[in-house]
């Protein structure tokens, strides 16, 4: 069964009406962004309803024949809405926007705006814990060596962007000297071409290397002695890779 | 040629029109049973002020056509007359209720809890508004059928136009002793009154044209909205 957990007063709000109307034969909808957790919150309070996306016309005609109860997500993809007869139906459907906003109002009693992930902060926190917990377990990373503040949130497609940039970074945390010669030997097998491709993708090995230098010990003479190269050739190169 | 007297006193009191006759000083000399219940809702010194206005300027008697509402009374015309420096008669006209052009087909309607209906859609409104709110509901009321996807659809609007309203007070209740006529029988009413400092007035069309599908009388003012629903069994 599918959980949903909010800190949100908006989507407290939300539930309580859902659970109020829930024997009710009335038509809502939920209308918010993508990846913000419209559908999951339509399954777990609608754990029995059955479920059709809007990008089948026909399928959605034919599912209102059979049920009472249904769930229709992606509304704002179904090419005809207005044909569509809720009477004495249960619906609960979801859209990632509004689109036409005068057929919504005509056909859904109840009209709900799901917040972003960005104005529930407290939700990122729960998801951020959740998803890092999930990407431990599957990349087979020691959870404890993970310093969560460290890791940065991107929220930008809520919870997609979310999962991916934690993944992401998790990953590279896990990856280890062989598994990074490995990727590059994949990278450089697909593109090695041309005359010049040495120094093309020198590059590769010299900019984060250079980079991770000046980031750990701030000096250019300091850094030149830990590589144990010239203080010019280090200048040289930093101008070469455009390293600020 | 020969004379009749009529007592017309008994017509007069059984009209529903209200009738009241004042004294020169403001008094009530009489007033019939309709306008016995309009005071409730409206001072005397209002009433009185409105035939001064509107009487004619020697004796006699003029009607004037005009809007008046008190509550859930609305008025189309007055009447004032004086045949004397003592006495002033105003009559006002009751506007006909206009039956609703929409059939209501009670079979396809389903028993409903109007509280729950009502509680749904305050959720739905704290869900975009802060607005204090306050409900006072007779928890008593027994479910009755409604077409619950456009009453709800109703209510969205009705709350919607006091979006932006300091605080808005939510009154649900039996209308006693008023009924109205569905598929030829009578039936009680249920009045939801929506009161605040002021609400927006852009969407009472489509308010109206909603209520007049559910067979609802609505009366939309500058600071509510009144509606009387059938409490169809």
């Amino acid at each position: 069964m599918e959980t949903f957990f909010t800190t949100s007063d908006k989507i407290h709000h939300i539930i309580k009406s859902f659970n109020l109307t829930k024997t009710l034969f009335v038509s809502s909808i939920i209308i918010g962004e993508a990846h913000t957790g419209k559908k999951t919150l339509a399954r777990y309070l609608f754990p029995d309803a059955f479920v059709v996306s809007g990008e089948d016309q026909d399928a959605v005609q034919d599912a209102l024949e059979k049920h009472d109860e249904l769930i229709i997500s992606d509304f704002e993809k179904l090419s005809n809405p207005s044909q569509l007869n809720f009477d004495n139906k249960r619906i609960i459907a979801t859209a990632n926007y509004l689109g036409n906003a005068s057929l919504i109002d005509d056909i859904f009693a109840f009209i709900y705006m799901m917040p972003t992930l960005k104005e529930r902060p407290d939700d990122v926190e729960y998801l951020k814990e959740l998803y890092v917990e999930e990407a431990c377990n599957t990349l087979m990373i020691d959870k404890d060596k993970v310093t969560m503040s460290a890791l940065p949130l991107n929220l930008s497609l809520n919870s997609k962007s979310l999962k991916k940039s934690l993944y992401l970074d998790l990953f590279k945390l896990a990856i280890d000297k062989k598994e990074i010669e490995d990727i590059m030997y994949n990278y450089l097998y697909a593109s090695l071409e041309g005359k010049d491709a040495y120094k093309i993708h020198l590059g590769l090995y010299e900019r984060p290397l250079i980079q991770a230098g000046l980031d750990k010990f701030g000096s250019q003479l300091q850094l030149s002695q830990v590589l144990g190269i010239n203080r010019n050739t280090l200048r040289k190169k930093i101008h070469e890779h455009n390293i600020d | 040629m020969n004379t009749t007297l009529i007592n017309f006193e008994a017509f007069i009191e059984w009209d529903t029109n209200p009738f009241i006759l004042f004294s020169n000083l403001g008094k009530i000399l009489y007033l019939n049973n309709a306008a016995e219940i309009l005071f409730g809702y409206v001072s005397q010194k209002e009433l009185y002020n409105i035939a001064l206005s509107y009487a004619t300027q020697d004796f006699g008697y003029r009607s004037t056509t005009l809007s008046l509402t008190y509550d859930s009374f609305t008025f189309h015309s007055i009447t004032v007359g004086y045949e004397s420096e003592d006495q002033i008669s105003l009559r006002l006209y009751n506007t006909p209720r206009i039956a609703s052009s929409h059939k209501l087909e009670t079979n396809k309607l389903i028993t409903t809890d109007i509280n729950i209906l009502l509680e749904a859609n305050i959720a739905l409104f704290k869900t975009k508004n802060t607005n204090p709110l306050s409900l006072l509901v007779d928890q008593d009321l027994p479910a009755f059928k409604i077409d619950q996807n456009n009453f709800s659809k109703l209510l969205r609007k009705v709350l919607n136009t006091f979006r932006s309203s300091d605080s808005i007070d939510i009154t649900l209740k039996l209308l006693i002793g008023q009924h109205v006529m569905i598929e030829g029988k009578k039936e009680p009413l249920v009045q939801l009154i929506v009161l605040a400092n002021g609400r927006y007035a852009d969407t009472d069309d489509e308010i109206r044209t909603l209520a007049n599908i559910s067979q609802i009388k609505c009366l939309l003012s500058e600071k509510s909205i009144r509606m009387e629903v059938p409490l169809i069994q």
